[in-house]
C-alpha cells in the first residue's frame, strides 16, 4: 500500500478537517498517511476522532505556511508542513503528497523539489470538473488542465498538457481513448493566435491524443472532449467562473424560497434534483487538482476542504501511485518526441 | 492534596503474590457480532470451530501466564462474560482449540433471572460484572494484583474503574450506593455490591488493580477515556496491549515479539504498521520514550519492528514527538487523578449517560 504525505496544516480548516479525513481514510482503507504538521495540534484532533493507528504516522514540523501568503516567500522556510511534506516525497518517504493549502507555493514547492518528468517542460496543475455526459457511460467528469501552474504557454507545452491530461484520465477515469480538445475561442483551425494555430497543428499530428478539435466555452461543461487544454491563465479564470457560477445559482436558489411561498412550494418538488445537482458540482468528492509533469504527484485541494474532501484527495492519489500514473506520463511523452 | 499528572507505575512483578487477569469475553477475546438480530443469533449458536478469537489474544494470555511463571509467581486467569451459560460449551471448546489455559469462567444465568422474575437483571451488565468481579477477589489471595481486560462496546470501563476504586477503598459505601443508584444497578444487587465491597476492599487503601486495558474494538475516540485517568489504557490492537505490558514488567521483550509474529504472520499486519501502532502508544502518552527504546531495539532485533537507520529516524522523531506532547498536556487540561481518590465519577456518567440520572441525585 503506498504511504501518502498529508499537509496537516495547510487550509481554511487545518488542521482539524484535514486529520478527520486521514482518520476516516485510515478506517476505510489499507492507505498508510504521513500526516505533517505541528505533532501537538494533530494528536489532539486525532484522538477526538474514530482512527486507526496502524495506517497514520506523524511528520512534526513547527511551521506552516498562510493561505495568503506570498508563495516565493512562503517556499523559503524550509520547516514549513508544505515543504517539509514535499521534501518526505522526494525522499522517498511518502509516493504523493496532499494538500489543502496555499496552492502557489504548493506548485513552487513542488517544482522546488521534485524533479519534471523527462522531455516534460512545465509541470500541469490540472483541475476536475462535472460535465453533461453525452452517453450513460461517458465518466460524468472531464479534467481542465492547466489552472494555473503556468501562466503563459507555448505550443509544445500545450501538447505536453494534452499527453498528460490523456494519461491521467486513462489510469484514473479509465477512459480508454480520452478526447482531448484544446480551448479556444472559435472551432475554426485559424482561431486563437499564433500558439493555438501551432499546438492544435501538433496535436492533430499526434496519433497517442484522441484530438477532437478546438472547443469553445460552451462546450466546456458537455461532454464533447474528456481532457480540455488550455494555458494556466485562461484555465484558472475558467474554474473560478465554473464555481462562481454554481455557487451564485445556490444563493439565488435559497433566496427564492426566502421570497415567495409558491416559490417555496416549487423548490420543495425540485428539492431531489436540485440535490443531484448539487451532488454533482460538489468539489468534495472529486478529491482535488492533480499536479502533473513531475516524477511524484501531488493533489492540491481545495482551500474549503471537508474531511470528505480530503479523505478522497487521498485516495486518489494512492490510486494515482498504484496505477503508476507518472510513469504513463512518461512513457507518453517519450513516444510523442 | 497531591495531584498526579503521569500513569502509574505499577510494582514490577517480582514479588511471589498472584497476578489475576480477568477478561471479557464477547468484543475482547472474541470478534462477536452482535450488531443485527441475525447475528446475536448466529453468534449463540456457533460452532467453537467457527467462533474467531481477537488477533493476538490468545497470545497474550498465554505469554501473561508463561512470563509469570518464570518469575516464581503465578497468574491466574479469568473470563467474566455477560453471555448466557448455555454457550458455554462452545467457549470452553474454543478456548482448548486456540491453547489458552484459564482458571474459571464466569457466565451471566439469563434464564435463571428469568425463571426469579428478575427481569430488570437481564440488561443489567453493570452490576452483574461489577459483583463477580467482587466475588472473584474475595475468593483470590488477598495480596493479589490484578490487570482488567474490557472492550469499548458496553461499559467495561466504567464497571472496572468502579471495582478498582471499590476494592482500594477509594469509594465509600455510601458514595458508591448513590452511584450504583445512578446507573440504576437494580436495588437487591446494588445491595449485594455494597456488602461485597465493604469486603473486599478490608478497610485498607491498597491500589490492586494496576491496568485496565480496553480493547478499542469500536474504534472509539481515545480522548473518550480521559476522564478514566492513567490507569485505563485503550488500545487498537493486541501488539500495544503487549507492548504496555512488557513495558510495565509483566512480559518480556520476546513475548511481545511473539504477539507482534502471530500479528505479522497470521492478520495481514506489517512492521511498518506494528511500528505506527508503538508510535501511536507513544504520543497517547501511554509508553514512555525509554520503555519504547529499549522495547523497540529489541523487537527491531527480532524483525518485528522495520530494521535499519531509517527506522531508528523514525523513532527520534516519535520521541521528540512524545517529548512535545508531555511539554503541551502540562498546560491542556489533561486529566489528572487524585492520589488516592476515585475518578470523577459524575463527570465521566454525564459523558456516558447524559439522561441517567437528574443533577440532585448526583453522587
Amino acid at each position: 500500500m503506498p504511504t501518502i504525505a498529508v499537509d496537516a496544516m495547510g487550509g481554511d480548516h487545518a488542521p482539524d478537517e484535514v486529520v478527520r479525513g486521514v482518520a476516516q481514510v485510515s478506517l476505510a482503507t489499507d492507505i498508510e498517511c504521513l500526516l505533517v504538521g505541528d505533532e501537538r495540534r494533530i494528536q489532539a484532533v486525532l484522538e477526538g476522532a474514530s482512527y486507526n493507528p496502524e495506517h497514520i504516522a506523524i511528520l512534526h514540523c513547527a511551521d506552516a505556511v498562510g493561505m495568503a501568503e506570498e508563495p516565493r516567500e512562503a517556499v523559503k522556510r524550509r520547516d514549513t508542513s508544505l515543504v517539509v511534506g514535499v521534501r518526505a516525497v522526494a525522499e522517498g518517504r511518502a509516493q504523493a503528497f496532499v494538500s489543502a493549502g496555499n496552492t502557489g507555493a504548493c506548485v513552487l514547492a513542488c517544482a522546488k523539489h521534485f524533479r519534471l518528468l523527462r522531455g516534460v517542460r512545465r509541470a500541469a496543475l490540472a483541475s476536475v470538473y462535472p460535465r453533461q455526459r453525452e452517453h450513460p457511460s461517458q465518466d460524468p467528469l472531464a479534467l481542465l488542465l492547466d489552472v494555473g501552474a503556468t501562466v503563459r504557454c507555448e505550443a509544445e507545452e500545450l501538447v505536453h498538457f494534452a499527453l498528460m491530461g490523456s494519461a491521467y484520465a486513462r489510469r484514473i477515469s479509465k477512459v480508454a481513448s480520452p478526447a482531448v480538445g484544446l480551448l479556444n475561442m472559435g472551432s475554426e483551425e485559424t482561431k486563437g493566435g499564433e500558439v493555438l494555430v501551432e499546438a492544435q497543428r501538433r496535436l492533430r499530428e499526434l496519433p497517442a491524443v484522441n484530438f477532437v478539435g478546438n472547443v469553445e466555452g460552451n462546450d466546456l461543461v458537455r461532454g464533447r472532449a474528456d481532457v480540455i487544454v488550455c494555458e494556466g491563465l485562461l484555465g484558472n479564470v475558467v474554474l473560478k467562473l465554473i464555481e462562481g457560477v454554481s455557487e451564485v445559482l445556490y444563493d439565488m436558489t435559497g433566496r427564492a424560497a426566502d421570497r415567495r411561498l409558491a416559490w417555496r412550494l416549487g423548490l420543495r418538488l425540485l428539492a431531489r434534483g436540485i440535490e443531484r445537482l448539487r451532488a454533482l458540482t460538489d468539489y468534495t468528492q472529486y478529491g482535488g487538482s492533480p499536479i502533473l509533469g513531475f516524477e511524484h504527484l501531488c493533489i492540491k485541494c481545495h482551500g474549503r476542504s471537508s474531511a470528505r474532501a480530503i479523505g478522497n484527495a487521498v485516495k486518489v492519489a494512492a490510486k494515482a501511485v498504484r496505477d503508476h500514473v507518472p510513469r504513463e506520463i512518461a512513457d507518453a511523452v517519450a513516444a510523442a518526441r | 492534596m497531591r495531584l498526579r499528572r503521569t500513569r502509574p507505575t505499577p510494582a514490577p512483578p517480582a514479588s511471589p503474590a498472584p497476578l489475576l487477569c480477568r477478561w471479557d469475553l464477547d468484543k475482547t477475546y472474541l470478534r462477536s457480532d452482535f450488531d443485527t438480530l441475525r447475528s446475536l443469533l448466529r453468534t449463540a449458536f456457533e460452532r467453537a470451530e467457527d467462533k474467531v478469537d481477537v488477533p493476538g489474544v490468545a497470545e497474550v494470555i498465554r505469554a501473561l501466564k508463561a512470563a509469570a511463571e518464570r518469575h516464581g509467581r503465578q497468574a491466574l486467569v479469568y473470563f467474566v462474560s455477560a453471555s448466557p451459560p448455555q454457550i458455554g460449551a462452545a467457549i470452553r471448546r474454543k478456548l482448548a482449540l486456540d491453547g489458552v489455559p484459564y482458571d474459571g469462567i464466569v457466565f451471566k444465568d439469563q434464564l435463571a433471572n428469568l425463571r426469579r422474575g428478575r427481569l430488570r437483571h437481564l440488561r443489567e451488565h453493570v452490576g452483574f460484572k461489577l459483583a463477580e468481579l467482587l466475588r472473584g477477589r474475595l475468593a483470590a489471595p488477598p495480596e493479589a494484583s490484578e490487570l482488567l481486560f474490557g472492550d469499548d462496546w458496553e461499559s467495561d470501563s466504567l464497571i472496572y474503574s468502579l471495582y478498582a476504586d471499590a476494592v482500594a477503598g477509594r469509594l465509600p459505601p455510601e458514595r458508591l450506593a448513590l452511584l450504583l443508584r445512578r446507573i440504576r444497578v437494580d436495588p437487591r444487587l446494588a445491595a449485594e455490591i455494597l456488602a461485597l465491597a465493604a469486603r473486599a476492599a478490608r478497610g485498607e487503601r491498597v491500589a490492586r488493580v494496576a491496568r485496565i486495558f480496553i480493547n478499542l474494538e469500536r474504534r472509539s475516540p481515545p480522548a473518550t477515556f480521559r476522564l478514566f485517568g492513567p490507569r485505563v489504557v485503550p488500545t487498537f490492537n493486541y501488539f500495544q496491549t503487549a507492548t504496555v505490558l512488557g513495558a510495565d514488567g509483566y512480559l518480556g521483550a520476546e513475548d511481545v515479539a511473539q504477539v507482534g509474529r502471530v500479528l505479522l504472520e497470521g492478520a495481514g499486519y506489517t512492521p511498518r504498521r506494528l511500528e505506527n501502532s508503538l508510535g501511536d502508544l507513544v504520543r497517547r502518552g501511554h509508553l514512555t520514550p525509554a520503555a519504547a527504546d529499549a522495547l523497540g531495539a529489541g523487537l527491531r532485533a527480532r524483525g518485528v519492528l522495520p530494521p535499519g537507520e531509517r527506522a531508528g529516524a523514525r523513532w527520534r522523531r516519535v520521541r521528540g514527538a512524545f517529548r512535545r506532547l508531555r511539554g503541551g498536556r502540562r498546560t491542556d487540561g489533561a486529566p489528572a487523578v487524585a492520589e488516592g481518590s476515585a475518578l470523577d465519577y459524575d463527570a465521566i456518567l454525564d459523558g456516558l449517560r447524559p439522561e441517567a440520572a437528574p443533577a440532585s441525585e448526583r453522587a
